[in-house]
């Protein structure tokens, strides 16, 4: 029945217009883009070279940048992590009225634009911001201190953010466990952190891996908040490749910058699900 | 026999200190999620000129001010009327999709399940430069597709479609498909089934995929940086701009308003979902 057989086509294809269209061919454009020529001030000027390429992985700057990524990422994502997974843990074992009340409380930052918790952090900060005057009307400095502009400043906007999604995926794998697991433990002899170290840890180290492939992926790609509550220095890639478009009007080194940084968002997730396979696998 | 009795002293002084941790650790975490929140609905009341603490008086100036200013409130209209594209686009192409992967067979599903997904991967960055690069002198019939609110919405679709497609494929699969052979057998062709019996049904998943889509694209900023000019730019772009020049109290203004809108759509989702329960309960 030739119906049978569009029907599915038919009711794809705005889905797929949207995403072949608007997501396909620009990737597809930004990969030739970032062969094509950069010569006087012009926005791109067709041709073939590599040497945006290799500018990228020789240029201190860039390089700098890319290192500067990937170490940003590991560390807020192993913080994201760490507080995700405590967190998660504390709420499961709550009794459940409280738990209602602790989702809605991880759920205001996914809910929140980014750009109002980052000017709510850039009010804290600062010399004249929140923290500096709590700290000095209770007494514990005598004057006023700034911590706006610091690595320290950028990373705590940046698991603010990826927080809410670490909460999320380990909340769920905790609420797969049994609960009686730990009563047995308890009844074994087993002190908290053994049944900590020896059962629970096991059981959810897939959602470990999980939340920080999640929110390592979420801080690659980001430039907004550690270029607004960073120092001048912490060049992220986001952050070049914004400065690249917008700012230089180098559109062929942005799009280099963009495919690294697509490809290696990939290798994360090909990595994390062959981990994650092979986890499995040893259990079956 | 100090075999038995060590794990039972031991137990009983970690339990203590375990839960005075704990607590002091909830503590925390509640004030660390709070304390931009806090910190931008009380700045929001300032009377300030900067953004100062302590703040000395109270006032609703900047509120004032944030209504009176034609650009503050134009990318206000903007922000809402992208975002209504959004959830228009992304809502029914991703249910459609959603109906076809749960109903017909599909050649290399996979295949077609991940380019849906892939987009939702993807950093901001990448997909605003994507589009802008590919469609930037693109003009259509004169119309200048670049820096169009068009071109945000599909721009924005390509992270809440994805989300909507999965949402609703996970509500899809609950359905229970004698009703639709019910339909069928007295005569209901597919559309009107659709339209008729299986939409009512799911229409809870449908408004919750709805709402995100809205309030992602309502709050999204780094694509629409790159793709709005100064007519059409969103609340949050302006609010970014703005924060790259000079912080003032008018962006507390402007974050409570945006984080009004979303809450007014979850009391919109709940207050659906308790007319549910309470037609399901009659």
């Amino acid at each position: 029945m030739p119906r049978a057989r569009f029907a599915p086509w038919l009711l794809l294809a705005p889905a797929l217009v949207i995403v072949l269209v608007f997501f396909g061919i620009p990737t597809l454009y930004m990969a030739r883009m970032s062969f094509n020529l950069h010569i006087d001030q012009r926005l791109y000027v067709p041709g073939f070279t590599v040497e945006h390429y290799l500018n990228l992985f020789s240029n201190p700057l860039f390089t700098n940048a890319i290192w500067t990524t990937v170490q940003l990422s590991l560390l807020a994502s192993f913080f994201t992590v760490l507080l995700g997974y405590s967190f998660a843990l504390l709420v499961w074992l709550q009794p459940t009225r409280w738990r209602l009340a602790f989702i809605g409380l991880a759920l205001c930052p996914l809910l929140i634009s980014e750009i109002s918790i980052i000017f709510g952090w850039w009010m804290f900060f600062p010399r004249n911001g929140l923290l500096s005057y709590a700290l000095v009307s209770s007494g514990l400095i005598t004057n006023k201190i700034s911590l706006m502009y610091t690595e320290f400043a950028a990373f705590v906007g940046l698991v603010y953010l990826t927080l809410p999604y670490s909460f999320f995926i380990l909340l769920s794998i905790f609420d797969g466990i049994d609960k009686h697991l730990l009563e047995a433990s308890a009844d074994l002899a087993a002190p908290p952190l053994t049944t900590f170290r020896e059962v629970l840890l096991p059981l959810t180290r897939t959602g470990i891996l999980v939340a920080f492939a999640q929110s390592f992926i979420w801080v690659m790609g980001t430039y907004a908040t550690p270029s607004a509550l960073g120092p001048d220095t912490l060049w992220t890639m986001g952050y070049l490749i914004q400065e690249q478009m917008l700012g230089k009007h180098n559109w062929p080194m942005a799009a280099a910058f963009s495919m690294v940084l697509v490809i290696g968002v990939a290798c994360v997730m090909i990595l994390t699900r062959s981990l994650m396979s092979k986890r499995t696998a040893f259990h079956a | 026999m100090p075999e038995v009795t060590t794990p039972a002293r031991a137990r009983s002084f970690e339990p203590v200190l375990l839960r005075v941790l704990a607590s002091s650790f909830m503590l925390f975490v509640i004030a660390y999620i709070a304390i931009p929140i806090v910190i931008n609905l009380t700045m929001s009341f300032s009377d300030a000129a900067m953004i100062r603490f302590p703040i000395t008086g109270w006032s609703l100036r900047w509120y004032h001010d944030f209504f009176e200013s034609e650009q503050w409130t134009g990318a206000l209209v903007n922000s809402i009327v992208i975002a209504l594209g959004t959830t228009v686009i992304a809502t029914s192409a991703g249910i459609l999709a959603a109906w076809a992967f749960e109903r017909f067979p599909i050649p290399f599903k996979d295949g077609w399940y991940l380019l849906i997904m892939l987009p939702l991967f993807m950093p901001g960055v990448v997909l605003g430069l994507g589009v802008a690069i590919a469609f930037g002198g693109a003009v259509i019939g004169g119309y200048s597709i670049y820096g169009s609110r068009e071109l945000v919405m599909i721009a924005h679709s390509l992270w809440a479609m994805p989300l909507v497609f999965m949402l609703m494929e996970a509500t899809f699969r609950t359905l229970d498909y004698r009703i639709l052979e019910a339909s069928y057998d007295l005569g209901g062709r597919p559309i009107r089934t659709f339209f008729e019996i299986v939409m009512p049904l799911v229409s809870t998943g449908v408004i919750s995929s709805a709402l995100f889509a809205f309030v992602i694209s309502l709050n999204e900023f780094v694509m629409a940086l790159f793709l709005t000019n100064r007519d059409t730019q969103t609340l949050p772009v302006l609010m970014w701009l703005s924060l790259r020049s000079a912080g003032t109290p008018r962006l507390a203004v402007a974050s409570v308003i945006l984080a009004l809108a979303v809450f007014a759509c979850l009391t919109l989702i709940m207050l659906w979902y308790v007319r549910q329960l309470a037609k399901v309960s009659r």
